[in-house]
């Protein structure tokens, strides 16, 4: 039986920063990945996929600039060829396909139960990321047979869906995404739209997330939100990263044909059934883009840069059609896919810490004194699921492990 | 300096503390934040009927109004009837105009925004083809329906464009009316 101090699950960028910060204190730990380090990056990603955030915010632990240009966006094969670097660079103590069967508490800390037997050890983190399994809607299985269903895990490129008509389900940035590359590939495309975001590639001369950065949008703790059950649900951003720094939005997608309908609500008779709700839903993302760029306005000005920037602007509301569709028969449709969030696969985890949706009950990533979480949405701050919120999580963390194991086991 | 500093708090008449501690209580007890509603419709004559609203289920029990109200539905002197009280759709139109001014009074609230005055007028389009029978691609119930809000609140434009927008997220009726539902209708 192996046994280490600290057991970090999951080789991602999350389970790597832990694994250096436990280093810097000399705490003696293993860390497992059922597949490679950062094997999400490396096979879990579609063709064309690039960050949505540029260089300057894909530092890895120890890091203090990212991939090549600062401004530039990776694609995911370059993210994990640096993790591939970062790996060989910092030699961390690593198990690659080894995955965890079961995790449970044994004495004063916890047993895991892996395909390599079984590990012993005083403190876990859970690393294993938020995207790990789609959140597919329940009415899903009622689909016919004929209709391709995939997720953003397993599309790869328009190259390998059918000809035929595609609705993508989900307008948050995996959704907008794929429906622009299938509209693009000259497919019909029809994106089902829920509650969602818009963002601005660049504004007033910058990247958006520069000025989200600067004004420290991504900075707030959890334990300042007001609602962090809301603010955990946030999608992801809704950006592209490209080397002409495009916008994406739905009237973008719409100029290349995507029909725009509301949020997918059900199947019935062979139908696809739509909320009537989607004039809300982008009225709501417009107000929410427009708050967030007051916000950049006044941080600007309350520093006397006004002059030095370019001038404040607002966009044009997003048009929709006032009578989309609210059923379309599945006939015109070969392929669906659900860009419609992701869950954590936590299933290993064999102890009564989740809450009612199973969901890690946790505090900034606390489960319990020995047991910690990371990468998960919001889990410290908004940045705690980008790439660079994983070394200052990891830091923060990092701190109470130790704390942890210093103080003595109970008699 | 921030203009829309309030020197009085907002008072919309919404209990916003009651509200919230309702939600946190209910976070912890999904049974409590079950809830039945129900109507009992009489036909009186013609297509005249009443409906009476008394009793519902929710925090685990049975409750009932303070007092028991009751609404006639009919149709207007074209449609060959007596005209005794709204149509059934004006009745839901009234339904989603009060659940989205409720909306409004309680997101004002929550955020502080004193309300003035507010009206929500509400139309919805429907040929009559469909009741009718004339042609079975024209469905019996509304195309399409417009809200037009009239708000006089302290706050710009945009924040009470954002109460708005949230009174929809929120508002069962809008989402009774936007959604698909499962109906069954039994006979005893």
């Amino acid at each position: 039986m192996y046994s280490t101090t600290t057991l970090i699950i999951g080789a991602g960028q999350c389970g790597l920063a832990m694994s250096f910060e436990l280093s810097k204190r000399s705490i003696d730990h293993l860390v497992l990945d059922a597949g490679r380090a950062g094997e999400n990056w490396h096979s879990r990603r579609w063709d064309s996929l690039r960050l949505l955030t540029p260089n300057w915010m894909n530092t890895l632990a120890g890091q203090v600039h990212g991939p090549d240009d600062p401004d530039g966006f990776a694609t995911a094969r370059q993210f994990a060829a640096e993790i591939d670097k970062w790996v060989t660079r910092h030699a961390p103590p690593l198990f690659t396909n080894t995955s965890v069967k079961s995790l449970s508490r044994l004495g004063e800390g916890y047993i895991a139960e892996t395909n390599r037997g079984p590990i012993r050890c005083r403190s876990v983190v859970v690393a294993t990321g938020a995207c790990a399994r789609p959140k597919i809607p329940v009415f899903a299985s009622t689909l016919p047979h004929r209709i391709e269903q995939v997720s953003p895990i397993t599309y790869r490129s328009p190259l390998e869906l059918r000809s035929g008509g595609v609705l993508v389900v989900g307008a948050s940035a995996s959704g907008l995404q794929i429906a622009q590359e299938l509209a693009w590939s000259g497919r019909k495309v029809t994106l089902a739209v829920g509650s969602h975001g818009r963002l601005p590639r660049t504004y007033r001369g910058a990247d958006i997330l520069q000025w989200m950065h600067l004004a420290r949008v991504f900075d707030e703790p959890f334990t300042k939100v007001d609602d962090l059950e809301r603010v955990r649900r946030t999608p992801s951003l809704p950006l592209i990263g490209s080397p002409e720094r495009d916008d994406l939005n739905m009237d973008i997608l719409q100029a290349r044909g995507v029909e725009l309908v509301g949020r997918m609500m059900d199947i019935r008779d062979g139908k696809a059934q739509f909320s009537g709700g989607l004039c809300n839903a982008v009225t709501s993302a417009d107000l929410k883009m427009n708050r967030l760029l007051e916000r950049i306005d006044t941080w600007v000005s309350d520093r006397g840069f006004d002059e030095l920037v370019e001038p404040p602007k607002r966009f044009a509301p997003t048009t929709v059609s006032t009578d989309p569709r609210l059923t379309i028969d599945l006939s015109e449709f070969d392929t669906v896919i659900w860009a419609t969030g992701f869950n954590p696969d936590h299933r290993f985890v064999q102890m009564p810490v989740f809450d009612r949706k199973g969901r890690f009950q946790h505090h900034g990533g606390v489960v319990e004194d020995g047991l910690y979480v990371m990468g998960l949405p919001f889990l410290r701050t908004s940045r705690s699921v980008h790439i660079d919120g994983a070394p200052r999580d990891a830091k923060a963390l990092a701190r109470q492990i130790s704390g942890q194991l210093s103080q003595p086991l109970a008699a | 300096m921030n203009m829309t500093t309030q020197t009085t708090p907002a008072n919309n008449g919404v209990n916003v503390e009651a509200l919230m501690s309702a939600r946190e209580a209910l976070t912890e007890m999904p049974a409590a934040a079950e809830f039945t509603w129900r109507a009992e419709c009489e036909w009186l004559n013609g297509v005249h009927s009443r409906s009476t609203v008394k009793g519902f289920f929710g925090l685990g029990e049975e409750h009932e109004h303070a007092e028991t109200f009751s609404f006639d539905a009919d149709h207007p002197a074209c449609f060959a009837a007596e005209d005794n009280g709204a149509t059934p759709v004006e009745i839901v139109l009234s339904a989603l105009a009060s659940c989205l001014c409720a909306g409004v009074a309680s997101v004002a609230q929550n955020r502080g925004i004193q309300l003035r005055s507010v009206v929500a007028k509400v139309e919805g389009d429907m040929s009559l083809y469909g009741i009718l029978g004339i042609d079975p691609s024209v469905r019996n119930g509304f195309r399409g329906i417009r809200v037009a809000f009239d708000i006089d609140a302290d706050a710009s434009k945009d924040e009470i464009a954002a109460v708005v927008a949230q009174s929809q997220k929120r508002s069962a009726v809008f989402d009774i009316i936007t959604n698909p539902g499962n109906v069954r209708v039994s006979v005893t």
